[in-house]
Order: structure tokens, then C-alpha cells, then sequence
């Protein structure tokens, strides 16, 4: 019984188990020395443990009496946490070391919050939802403020920890009051309690004040506040990991909750969602028009983005969800080429965020530029790049649900959107030539990453790498 | 090969043909233009061989499966519209191709331009052939990325940087929109097919969410082809070579609008929503372009825009939704496109030769360009409308159409704006002849022109000849103009252009228009001083205006809402989840109550009133850590009475337990803190603050009371009937924590053993770090007690230890049956120590300590550990308690639980956690330089004080 459960979650054992021998290790011989190598492991652990999850065995089984559900959906959604965390890491190593970051908690912090959040999109009780959740949101806090001499980057693990606990005490209300008024918190359970449609209002609380908690993790306006301080001060590889991986744990843990917890009452939380994701695409667009810095840019473009997954998720249909999933896989694809370009940008070995230094960066990196000018195109959703067809999948399944207006706002959004990603193609290609122009940036992997990123949004369109027909039996799991 | 799988390899051309540039550059100019014109040639032939069948009615279709969930097909049709834009495009392409060879200099990329110009021309032809509207949508982003390239072509001239910016903005964002106006006219359809979409056209416009799809499609469609309030971007974007200028700007993708709107055409128009704004927008921008290109001294900004008025005036046309009309509409495209690209050519020339296209500084070419002149006067004077020429037979027809037309009940203002628009159109291109090559030669052009080579004048002298041609004869062009006539339309017409059409309105406004015209530019040097002088708005200024606001104003709504402040943003956090929590509330369901209130005796009031006063106390007081800290204190008695009150000592015990020792520590940590919080925030924040909090407060309260005052199930009911039978204990509370849930407790005591290990830990760190030395330097001179441990404590605290010791294990022991337990045990025996530390002093306390604080934890988790073996030894699952009833013959019998043991555990790890806690505070104490408190009672009340001027010293400092 206990072997065959353990047996299911046997890739986060494994890795978990890592995680903690590893630290062990480092601790006892020297401490940083192993940084390097451990980074690399750990990067080669992931995508082996992605590869073994998404080719080995059939999806379909619970462990733990349902505490941790082994489905398609979870399978998706932990591919791609761990190429992307995989990605990042492997962008990291250069930058770290260069200034003194790489220690070697960094990879092992980070495989751990890799842990939380497979355990988070495998979570089938409110428990184990916990403490996925927790377990990720502690290795983050910890990664944010990784930068000990830094005001910026302290102040940003303060403030994330100060947010964050807020959002899992309201979490945790909501989860108690939830299972207050269902009497379990098994997510099979509380479908059950809900089964005729309606949740009580006792319910319909605990489940806004669930959904604020998630909100807050996916940065979702209005709960992002810590997004954008968070995302500028934090040393950019966590950035770059703070923009991806999580990101999509969160929104696969949200669309986990409300389905498999609430899918009976898909109008309720439908509304609620759907208020989410129009004040974020709203917000994320509005706010980052004003922006200087790219790292800030980025954070209000990822609340953007998940303002248009959120769209999918009101939905509340399997479209709606392969949408969300397509959407996350690409936002993650694009975010990896994207941080890699921003990684790249020094000057006298300084990391420089400032978009004004980018003047006339087509002159002296035509391939770079170009490729960023993809990807920034894609961001925008400018189609024929595969992030059009993210959003359009998401437009497209919000105008099905009966939420044309919801559609109609998210163009708006998106058409507001546009006018900061091509503020920075702008610079790149017409921009004022300064003195202090960038210099280095020379890393091989970065531009590997950059390169591989802008190739697949534009190679991508012939057939989206077959990524929608494994996104809609992910779906179809879920919602059912 | 089947003639229907010719399209997408149409289609497909110039894509593949772009990747040959950049390879064959190397061997030279020549081949390079050769290898660019001849994918387009080959396109072109094959467009040819199926033009016939076209030209009977044929519809050429090809579907490809592309990604089918999207509704994203890669189809292509090709009809008779389709066939004479795609036949423009490749065509002009390929006179651009030859015209660049000439025009680009040495110094260009050469390579690098042919392929840019393949790719847009691969877009354009792409938007053309078309069958699905998501396919459309991808190539008119392509046109608007590759332009985007194009333009920026060449980088270095600052003008052309502001330039490009706008249109990038302004038609990136245009097509955006239109991708959801495609979405909904694809569902209204049920198909993102054209052909299907332009069958259902009456399904369309019966469809309530028509004029949303309407104006979001037509929001990409003006963008594109800049029409007004969007027409300010085509001037700005003249700063391109000339041949892109030629190509983009003249003949090709800001036509794409208008293409788009004729493809639509069955689909869309008709309406009187169409009506009004197409054809309004279209009025609008045909006079204002018009009248603006009067005033431009720039060549290439007066061409650009005479181009803004004249897609003004083919969007009009269009906005008629007349069947007239869309005739007069293609005919004029065609004549536009010959005519106009001509021309830009012609401008182009003059300012390679000539180095400039200031006409200001121009005058007098004739003599020195003879052949550019002649192309240039002949194509301008057809986009005048002069007769004989193509322009004139279009003009006419467009007049024919305004005077027929009713603007709101109104007859005559769209005949009359459409003449005014001739008008201007009649003096700006007389201009563009006279000023240019009329008048007397001047010596002081930067540099001497004369004709260019032939390659050069080529391609705009084959274009006059078209200009002429078809303008004495404009039946020759029946044909093509009836086939895509009728594919707008959708249903075939058979037109009969003629230049001469009879003594009609039409005659005498276009001879009205050559006449004012020539007036005005008689008099243009006085109205050219009015206009300068006159106030006018700048499109380019207004928009670099509206951005600059936009960006102010969203950094101010950003600094107000992301300040930095973490109390900001907490404030945020909670009044949004207030709010949505009352949205939740007040979508109503809420049962009615199933229990009745309790009565409530005076005294729960009392300390319920208590508690709220003690709250607002904390708040009140906060700046005030000591009091504040005190007031905490007393909340936490009244919760722990409360327990009581509500039947629950076991929670009670643990509470005032956990309460006291916390007190204590905190106690202890607050000697680090500065005494008092300065007052950062004004008055009115603070009110604000108090709002949310009392919101919040208030809506947990209503929970909490909606919660209770129905019923529910609970777990309770198992743990009752279970906790003796199976737990050995009567004790619920105690059997949940060391059996039912002993997994947890034994995880808890591990976490709170680490706990206090990293506390420790930490202070290690801290004090052989800088913080530490930063402590040591620090002055330690508060005001202090000089009898820091006054004699009556010390001998009290000394009795209460063994006193506290048997109250400890009491409450240990009873703890499976009676509230106690480990836990609590474990917190008295801590309190007796802590206060024995205070008492006496930490030295001579540490002197009597016989074990470390370590070990303790370790012991506690090794025995609870133990016990949970013991039990997998003994063949059930781990931590499976067991218990028995064992007789020692002077004490009665008494039951005993393993679970006991565990708790000894528990208790173990609890003293050692929170005695290490204490003991690494109160390190970080000694270290800062406090003395007093080595010895105990190391105040002698027999020596006087020894006093200073400045107040107390220590002993050891008098000494």
C-alpha cells in the first residue's frame, strides 16, 4: 500500500532526497567549491526527472488517499516547471559567479521549490496543497533576498515574505472555512458537498479568501503588489526563475483548486477570476508604460500575461484550461529567451537594467537584436509568433464561455500591451546611440538560450511542436 | 502539377526567394537584383496562367490543415480582387526591385534590403491570397514586422527614428484589434473561412455584437491605411529610401486597409453603421490629407500626404456601399497605384541627383532632367484629375457617387467636401510640377542633377505609359476592373469606363476643382505665410503629447500605488480582499441561523470588553513597545480565559503557558529595539489604515458569528468515542496530539528543536560577525535599577523552583487523562528556569546548569523517535501507541501509556528549545556590554552607592 504510494511520487522523493544529501555535502566539504557542479546537476536532475515523468508510466493514479493526484495535467505542468527551472538555472551560472552570488544553496534552494511545486500541482486535498505551496513560497522567499549585501535585494525578500505570509494566512482562513463548510478537505470531497451547483456563502468565502491566496502567487492585480519589487531587486537569474517556474506551478495549482475542488460551480468562481484577470491585463499594461527599468517592465508584463491565463481559467471549460496551459507553456518559453537577453546586458561588467542603454543595439548585436525584437513581438502576441497564438487560444476560449466582453477587454489590454514591448524594439533598432553603450554580455549558454527561445516562436508556428494536443489531454483530465 | 496547388507555392515564393539576397550579394549587385526579381517573376507567370479562369469567375481554392482547434487553416482563394492585388504587388515589386539596383549607393546592404523587400512583398501577397481570416491576420503582421525592417533600413538618419516608432505603435496596435474583431466574426460564422464569411453576410449584421467585430476590424483596416485620427503616421514614415516609400507607402501595404475592407466588403458594409463611419472617416481624411500636402515643402511628405488623401478618398468610396461606388473604388486603386508610385520614383530621383527634396530649393529641372520631368508632370497631372489621364476618369466617377449621396438627411455636404478635396488635390500636385521643374534654372542646388541612368527612370516611365494609356482609353481596363468589381460585391458587374460621361455634376465640379485649384496655387505663397503663422494642430506633436501624458500619468497612478511601502501595499491587500469577500457575501445564499444565542452572563461581557479594550490599547500604544507589549499580554490572558469559559482547559493551560513564555522572550528582545517607533505616517494615512483594519476586522467577526450560529459537522464526534478505547486516555486533546496525530506532534518537536538550534545558530553568526562588534561599541548607558536582583525575588524564585518542578511533572503525568501534557509541562518547568535566570542572574544560574539545552532536544526527539520504533517492533505501524494497566503494590494500579513516554519527549524538546531560545538571547545581552547581571544579589545594600555626577555606575565600573 505505503510502496506503491511512494512508488507515484517517486520523482519528487527523488528529487527532495537530492536536494537534502546534496546540502549535506556541500556543508562538509568547503561550501561553495561545489556550487558550480551542483548547479549543473541539479539543471541535468531536472530534465531527467521531466523526462522520466513525461514518458515513463501512465498518468491516471493517486497516492496518499487522494491526497496527490498523478494525472495528465500535473504531468504537464511539472515538464514544464522543470525545463524551465532547468532553463534558468543553466542561465544563472555565468551571472552568479561573476559577482559572488553562486553559493551553492542556490540550486539546492532552488530544486527544493522545484519539490513544492510539483507537490502543488499534485495536490488533491487542501493539505497537501499547503504544503506544496509552503514549501515552494519558503525556498522562494529565501532565493529572493539571496543577495545578503544588497538593500534591494533584502528589502524585496522582506517584503515577499511579509506579502506572502499575509496571502497564506488568508489562504489557510479560506481553507479552513472550506472545510468548515464541506466537512473535508479532500478536493473529492468538497466537489461533493458541491455537487448541486450552488456553494453556500460559507463556502463562496473560504473560497474568495482560497483565491486570494492563489492571487497572490500568480500575481494576479489586485494582490501583485510584490511583484514588481520583488522582480527589480532580486539578482536577475532569480528574476528570470521568479517569471517562470513558479509562475506556472501557481496557475496549474489554481486551475487544480477550481476544478477539481469547485468544478461544480464553475459560474461562481468563474466571475471572481474573470475580475482578476481584466484588472490585471488592465493594470500590467497600464503600469508598465511608464517603466525605465527592464526588470520592473518584466514584472508588469507577467502580470499582464497571467491577467490573459486567468482568462483561460474563467473560462471554466477544458478549452479554457488547454488555453491556459498552451498560454503558460509559451509565456514560459518566451520568458526563458527573454531573461536571457536581459542576463546578457552589461556594461563594464555591470549588470545594467536601464532600456535607454539599449540605444542602437541593432548596430552592434544585429543577431542578438533580432532575436529580442522576436521575442518581443511574441510578448506582444503580434501574430504570426507563437505568442499569438497563446492568446488567441485564451481569447478564443474566454469568447466561448460567454465572455465575449472579457475578450474584448483582454484585445484592448493586449493593444495597450503592445506599446511598451515595442518601446524597447524601438530603442534597440532606432535608439539614441549613447556613450555608455552596452558591452559584453558574451556568454555562450545565454545566447544559446536567447537564440533557441526566438527560433521556437518563430519555427514554432508551423505546428506549436505539437504542444496543444498534450496541453488538451492535460485538459481533459482536469476538467471532466 | 493541378493548377489549385499553384497558390500556396504563390504564396510560398517570396518567402523561399528571400533567403537568396543574402547568399548571392557576394556575387555582385546585378545578380542580386536578378535573384530577387526572379521569384517574383515566377509568381507572376503563375499567377497568369490562371488568371483567365479567374477572369471567367473561376475561384480558386486550397485548404490545408494547419492547427484545426484554433480554426487556423493554411488556405489560400484566389478571385478576381484577390488576383488584381496580387498581380499589383508583384508587379510593382518587381519595377521596385530594378528601381532600388539603381538608387541604393555602393555604401547600402544591398542583400540585406532585397530580402526585407521579399519578405514584405511575401506578406502583402499573403494578405491577398487568403481564404482564412486567422491566416490574413498573420500576414498583416508580417507586413507590419517586415515594414518595421524596412524602414529601419537605414538607421542612420534621426528623423526616421521617430518615424518608425509611430508606425510601428500605431498599426502594431491596429492589427491587435483586429484579431478580436476576427474572433468574432470567425464565431458569429461558425467558421474562419472568407468564403463562408462572405456567404453570411445578412447572419453578420443581424448579429448583436456586429459593430463591436465592426469597429475592431475596422481599427486595424485604418491604422494600416491611414486614415484620420491615424493618418498622421504615413508622413513620418517617408524617412525610408525612396523605393520603400515607393513600395509601402504608395502602392502596397497602406492599400492593405483598403483591401481589407473591400475583401470584407460583402460581409460588412451596407449598413448604416458602415455608412457613417467609413464613409465619414473616409470624407474626413480625403480633404484634410489633401489640404495639408498643399503646405508641404518636402517632396516626399507632400506625396505621402496626397497618399493619405487619396486612401481618404478610396475609403469613402468603399463607405458607400453602393455597388457604383466599390466599381469606382478598383478602378481607382489601379489608377492610384500607377500614378502614385510613378511619382514617388520621380521624387526619389530628383533627390538622388539633386540631393534634395526641399521644393523650396528646387526650381527650374526641366532644362536638366527633361525624362524625369515628363514622367513626373504626366503622373502628376493624372493625380490632379486633369483629363486624358487615368486619374480623371476615377475622379469623376468618385464625384458621380458624392452627388448621389445623403449625409444625415443632408444632400450636399459630401458633393461639396468631396469638391474641396479636388480642390486641394488639383493645387498641391500643380505645385509638385510647377515648383519643381518650372521656372528658372538655379545655381544653388547641393548638387548638379541631371537624367539618371535608364534602370533608373524605367520603372516610373512604364508607369506613365499606363497613366496615359488608360486614361484614353479607360475600356481596355473593363475587364480587370469588372472581375474584381465583382468579387467585392459578389455578384458580377460589367462596368464600362469611359472619359467622356456626359454634361453631368460631376463634369462641373472637376472643372471647378482645375480652377480653384490653379487659384490656389497662384496664391500659394501668401496662404503657405497664413497657414505657417496659423495655429494648427501637429499630428506628430499631439501624439508625442498624448504619450508623454499616457506615461506621466500611469508613473503617477504607479507612484501612488507602488510606493515602495510595504504598509501600502499590505492596506491594498486587505481592502481588495475585503472587498471581494463582500462581493462573495452579498451574492446572497446564506442560510438562515439554526442555532440560538447563547446567553451571555455579565462576565464574559466584561472580559470580552476587556480584550477590545486591551486591542485598542495595542494600537493606541504601539509606539510604546514596553506598554504595548504589556497590553498584548493581557489579550492573551482574557483568550486563554476564554478557553476556559468555552470548556476548553487544555487549550486554556497551553495558551497562558505559550503566552507567558513568549511575553518573556519578547521581553527580552525588546531590550534590542529602540524604545519608541517614530511617527512616519500622517494622520489622515492612519485614519485610512484604521478603516481597513476595522473592515477587516469586522468581516472576520461576521464569519466567525455566521460560523457559529449554525450547525455543522465536526470530527470531534470520532475523536470522543475513540480517544479511550483506542488512545488509552481520556484526554482528547492529549490522545490527538500523541496518538491519533503523533506523526505531527513528533514533526513539530523536530521543527521546534530546529527552531531553536537556528536561533542559536543565528546568534553565533551575529555575534562573531560585524553586528556583533557594532554591539560591543555600542553604549549601554540607559537608565538602569542598581538592585537588578532584589533580595525578596531571589529567595521567592528559589522556593517556587521545586514547587514549579512538582506542578511540572504533576501536569506531565496527568496529561493523557486530565488537561496537561508534555507540552505544557514542558512550559512551567521553562518558566521556573526563566524566572530563576531573571531572578539571579544568568551567571549564577549558568554555574548550576548540569545539561545543555542541546542535548535536551536531542534526547526528546531520540526518545520520541523510540517510542514510535517500539512500536513498528512490536508489529504495528509506527508510532502505534499501546497501553496497559500495571499494579506496583503501595501505589494503586495505574494505567500506562507508551503515549507517555512519547510526551516525555515532547516535553524534553520543548524545555530544551525554549531554554536555548533564552540562553542565545541573552547571550546577545552579556555581550553588549550588560555586567550587572553576572552574579547574583551583586548588589551589597551595606555600600553605599557610589555616585557621579552623571548618575549611577556599575559596580564593576566603581570598583
Amino acid at each position: 500500500m505505503i510502496s506503491a504510494d511512494l512508488n507515484i511520487i517517486l520523482p519528487e522523493i527523488v528529487l527532495a532526497v537530492y536536494a537534502m544529501l546534496a546540502l549535506v555535502g556541500a556543508v562538509y566539504t568547503g561550501k561553495d567549491k561545489l556550487a558550480s557542479a551542483l548547479l549543473w546537476g541539479t539543471a541535468g536532475l531536472f530534465v531527467l526527472v521531466a523526462f522520466w515523468i513525461g514518458t515513463v508510466g501512465t498518468p491516471g493514479s493517486t497516492a496518499f488517499d487522494g491526497m496527490f493526484i498523478d494525472d495528465g495535467f500535473a504531468r504537464f505542468a511539472k515538464v514544464t516547471i522543470l525545463l524551465a527551472a532547468a532553463a534558468v538555472l543553466l542561465m544563472s551560472e555565468g551571472y552568479m559567479s561573476a559577482r559572488g552570488l553562486l553559493r551553492f544553496e542556490y540550486p539546492l534552494l532552488v530544486a527544493l521549490a522545484a519539490v513544492g511545486m510539483m507537490m502543488m500541482v499534485s495536490a488533491g486535498n487542501l493539505m497537501s496543497l499547503y504544503m506544496g505551496l509552503e514549501l515552494q513560497s519558503l525556498s522562494l522567499y529565501v532565493v529572493a533576498a539571496l543577495r545578503r549585501d544588497s538593500v534591494k535585494s533584502t528589502e524585496a525578500g522582506l517584503k515577499y515574505f511579509v506579502l506572502g505570509a499575509l496571502s497564506s494566512g488568508l489562504l489557510l482562513y479560506g481553507c479552513s472555512l472550506i472545510y468548515g463548510y464541506a466537512g473535508t478537505t479532500d478536493f473529492a470531497g468538497i466537489i461533493a458537498a458541491t455537487s448541486d451547483g450552488h456553494l453556500s456563502v460559507g463556502l463562496l468565502i473560504g473560497l474568495v479568501l482560497l483565491i486570494s491566496g492563489l492571487a497572490f502567487k500568480v500575481s494576479a492585480v489586485p494582490f501583485h503588489m510584490w511583484t514588481p519589487d520583488v522582480y527589480q531587486g532580486s539578482p536577475t537569474p532569480v528574476t528570470a526563475f521568479f517569471a517562470t517556474a513558479p509562475k506556472v506551478a501557481a496557475m496549474g495549482l489554481f486551475a487544480r483548486v477550481m476544478f477539481d475542488a469547485f468544478g461544480g460551480a464553475t459560474h461562481d468562481w468563474g466571475q471572481v477570476v474573470a475580475l482578476l484577470s481584466v484588472l490585471s491585463m488592465f493594470y500590467g499594461a497600464v503600469a508598465a508604460i511608464g517603466q525605465t527599468d527592464i526588470k520592473r517592465l518584466m514584472a508588469y508584463s507577467s502580470i499582464a500575461h497571467m491577467g490573459f491565463a486567468l482568462m483561460g481559467l474563467a473560462a471554466g471549460s477544458e478549452l479554457g484550461v488547454q488555453a491556459m496551459l498552451i498560454y503558460m507553456a509559451i509565456y514560459v518559453t518566451m520568458n526563458v529567451g527573454t531573461f536571457a537577453f536581459i542576463l546578457s546586458m552589461e556594461r563594464d561588467g555591470q549588470p545594467v537594467t536601464d532600456i535607454e542603454a539599449l540605444g542602437m543595439y541593432s548596430k552592434r548585436e544585429p543577431g542578438k537584436a533580432l532575436a529580442m525584437l522576436v521575442l518581443l513581438f511574441s510578448l506582444a502576441g503580434v501574430p504570426p509568433l507563437v505568442g499569438f497564438f497563446g492568446k488567441f487560444y485564451v481569447l478564443r476560449a474566454a469568447y466561448e464561455a460567454n465572455m465575449a466582453w472579457l475578450a474584448i477587454a483582454g484585445v484592448i489590454a493586449s493593444v495597450i500591451g503592445a506599446f511598451y514591448y515595442l518601446r524597447i524594439v524601438y530603442y534597440m533598432y532606432f535608439g539614441e546611440d549613447r556613450a555608455d553603450a552596452l558591452d559584453g554580455g558574451k556568454s555562450p549558454v545565454l545566447w544559446g538560450f536567447l537564440m533557441a527561445s526566438a527560433v521556437i516562436m518563430v519555427v514554432g508556428v508551423v505546428n506549436l511542436f505539437g504542444i496543444e494536443g498534450a496541453a488538451q489531454a492535460a485538459a481533459a483530465t482536469l476538467v471532466n | 502539377m493541378s493548377e489549385i496547388s499553384l497558390l500556396p507555392i504563390i504564396a510560398i515564393l517570396p518567402f523561399v526567394g528571400a533567403l537568396m539576397p543574402g547568399i548571392v550579394i557576394r556575387a555582385g549587385r546585378n545578380a542580386c537584383a536578378a535573384f530577387t526579381a526572379a521569384p517574383t517573376l515566377l509568381a507572376l507567370v503563375m499567377l497568369g496562367t490562371l488568371a483567365p479562369s479567374v477572369y471567367d469567375g473561376t475561384v480558386y481554392t486550397t485548404h490545408f490543415s494547419w492547427i484545426p482547434q484554433l480554426g487556423l487553416e493554411a488556405s489560400f482563394f484566389l478571385d478576381g480582387l484577390g488576383l488584381m492585388f496580387a498581380c499589383m504587388i508583384l508587379g510593382v515589386g518587381l519595377l521596385i526591385t530594378l528601381y532600388a539596383r539603381f538608387y541604393l549607393s555602393g555604401d547600402d546592404p544591398m542583400g540585406q534590403f532585397y530580402t526585407y523587400l521579399l519578405l514584405f512583398q511575401g506578406a502583402m501577397l499573403g494578405i491577398t491570397l487568403s481564404d482564412n481570416i486567422l491566416l490574413l491576420l498573420v500576414f498583416w503582421e508580417l507586413t507590419s514586422l517586415s515594414s518595421f525592417l524596412l524602414i529601419g533600413y537605414w538607421k542612420h538618419l534621426p528623423e526616421g527614428r521617430q518615424g518608425a516608432r509611430m508606425a510601428l505603435t500605431v498599426t502594431g496596435a491596429g492589427g491587435l484589434a483586429m484579431i478580436g474583431g476576427m474572433l468574432i466574426l470567425g464565431d458569429i460564422v461558425g467558421s474562419y473561412n472568407l468564403t463562408d464569411i462572405l456567404a453570411a453576410g445578412d447572419q453578420i449584421k443581424a448579429s448583436e455584437w456586429y459593430l463591436p467585430a465592426l469597429i475592431l476590424i475596422l481599427l486595424g483596416a485604418f491604422t494600416k491605411s491611414a486614415q484620420f485620427p491615424f493618418h498622421f503616421w504615413l508622413p513620418h514614415a517617408m524617412a525610408a529610401p525612396t523605393p520603400v516609400s515607393a513600395y509601402l507607402h504608395s502602392a502596397t501595404m497602406v492599400k492593405a486597409g483598403v483591401f481589407l475592407m473591400a475583401r470584407m466588403w460583402p460581409a460588412l458594409a451596407g449598413t448604416s453603421e458602415w455608412f457613417y463611419i467609413v464613409a465619414t472617416i473616409g470624407l474626413i481624411t480625403m480633404v484634410l490629407g489633401a489640404v495639408i500636402a498643399l503646405f508641404k515643402d518636402d517632396l516626399k511628405a507632400l506625396l505621402a500626404f496626397s497618399t493619405v488623401s487619396h486612401l481618404g478618398l478610396l475609403t469613402m468610396l468603399l463607405g458607400f456601399g453602393t455597388k457604383a461606388a466599390a466599381v469606382a473604388a478598383v478602378f481607382h486603386i489601379l489608377n492610384h497605384l500607377t500614378f502614385k508610385a510613378a511619382l514617388f520614383m520621380s521624387a526619389g530621383i530628383v533627390d538622388h541627383e539633386a540631393k534634395t527634396r526641399d521644393i523650396k530649393q528646387l526650381g527650374g529641372l526641366r532644362k536638366l532632367m527633361p525624362i524625369t520631368a515628363t514622367i513626373a508632370t504626366i503622373t502628376a497631372l493624372s493625380m490632379a484629375g486633369i483629363p486624358l489621364f487615368n486619374g480623371f476618369v476615377s475622379k469623376e466617377m468618385m464625384l458621380e457617387e458624392a452627388t448621389h449621396t445623403v449625409w444625415w438627411e443632408n444632400p450636399w455636404i459630401v458633393p461639396a467636401l468631396a469638391t474641396l478635396g479636388a480642390v486641394f488635390s488639383v493645387a498641391y500636385s500643380l505645385r509638385f510640377i510647377f515648383h519643381t521643374f518650372d521656372g528658372p534654372v538655379r545655381d544653388d542646388y547641393p548638387a548638379k542633377p541631371h537624367d539618371p541612368p535608364f534602370g533608373m527612370y524605367a520603372s516610373p516611365a512604364f508607369l506613365a505609359i499606363f497613366v496615359v494609356i488608360l486614361g484614353l482609353f479607360p475600356g481596355i481596363a473593363d475587364g480587370i476592373v469588372g472581375m474584381a468589381a465583382s468579387a467585392v460585391i459578389g455578384e458580377t458587374v460589367h462596368p464600362h469606363l469611359a472619359l467622356w460621361h456626359g454634361f453631368k455634376p460631376a463634369l462641373y465640379m472637376s472643372i471647378v476643382a482645375i480652377v480653384v485649384g490653379i487659384v490656389l496655387l497662384l496664391l500659394h505663397r501668401p496662404l503657405d505665410a497664413a497657414w505657417l503663422a496659423a495655429p494648427r494642430p501637429e499630428a506628430k506633436r499631439l501624439f508625442d503629447d498624448l504619450i508623454r501624458g499616457v506615461v506621466g500619468l500611469t508613473r503617477r497612478v504607479n507612484d501612488v500605488l507602488h510606493n515602495g511601502a510595504l504598509s501600502r501595499y499590505l492596506a491594498i491587500f486587505c481592502a481588495s480582499t475585503v472587498a471581494i469577500g463582500y462581493l462573495a457575501y452579498s451574492g446572497g445564499g446564506l442560510l438562515p441561523a439554526t442555532r440560538e444565542m447563547l446567553p451571555t452572563p455579565p462576565l464574559a461581557i466584561v472580559a470580552w470588553a476587556l480584550m477590545v479594550l486591551a486591542t485598542i490599547l495595542v494600537v493606541v500604544l504601539h509606539r510604546t513597545r514596553f506598554a504595548a507589549l504589556i497590553a498584548i499580554s493581557v489579550i492573551g490572558l482574557v483568550i486563554s480565559i476564554g478557553f476556559v469559559y468555552l470548556s476548553a482547559p487544555d487549550l486554556a493551560l497551553t495558551q497562558i503557558s505559550v503566552e507567558t513564555v513568549t511575553i518573556m522572550l519578547l521581553l527580552l528582545a525588546l531590550h534590542f529595539l529602540p524604545k519608541e517607533t517614530p511617527v512616519e505616517s500622517s494622520i489622515g494615512k492612519r485614519r485610512l489604515d484604521g478603516l481597513i483594519a476595522i473592515g477587516s476586522g469586522l468581516g472576520i467577526g461576521a464569519l466567525a458569528y455566521a460560523f457559529m450560529m449554525r450547525d455543522f459537522s465536526s470530527i470531534s464526534g470520532y475523536h470522543l468515542a475513540n480517544s479511550y478505547e483506542g488512545g488509552g486516555g481520556t484526554n482528547v486533546v492529549n490522545v490527538i496530539l500523541v496518538d491519533f496525530r503523533g506523526y505531527d506532534t513528533y514533526g513539530e518537536i523536530i521543527v521546534l528543536g530546529i527552531a531553536g538550534l537556528a536561533i542559536y545558530a543565528l546568534m553565533e553568526t551575529l555575534l562573531s560577525g560585524p553586528a556583533g562588534a557594532r554591539l560591543r561599541n555600542s553604549g549601554y548607558n540607559n537608565d538602569r535599577s542598581h538592585d537588578r536582583h532584589p533580595l525578596m525575588m531571589v529567595i521567592a524564585a528559589r522556593l517556587m523552583l521545586p514547587i514549579a518542578g512538582v506542578v511540572g511533572i504533576y501536569i506531565f503525568l496527568r496529561g493523557h487523562n486530565e488537561p496537561g501534557g508534555g507540552f505544557v509541562a514542558g512550559l512551567v518547568i521553562s518558566i521556573a528556569l526563566l524566572i530563576q535566570y531573571m531572578a539571579s542572574g544568568f551567571a549564577w544560574t549558568t554555574r548550576r546548569q548540569r545539561m545543555e539545552y542541546h542535548g535536551l532536544i536531542g534526547f526528546g526527539v531520540v526518545i520520541a523517535g523510540l517510542t514510535g520504533l517500539g512500536a513498528i517492533l512490536a508489529g504495528t505501524p509506527f508510532l502505534t501507541s499501546w497501553f496497559t494497566y500495571i499494579h506496583l503494590p503501595p501505589i494503586e494500579e495505574f494505567e500506562f501509556a507508551t503515549a507517555a513516554l512519547f510526551d516525555l519527549g515532547v516535553f524534553l524538546c520543548v524545555l530544551g528549545a525554549v531554554m536555548l531560545m533564552l540562553y542565545s538571547l541573552s547571550r546577545l545581552a552579556r555581550h553588549s556590554g550588560e555586567t550587572v547581571n553576572t552574579e547574583p544579589m551583586d548588589y551589597d545594600p551595606s555600600k553605599a552607592p557610589t555616585f557621579f555626577e552623571d548618575g549611577y555606575r556599575t559596580e564593576e565600573e566603581g570598583r
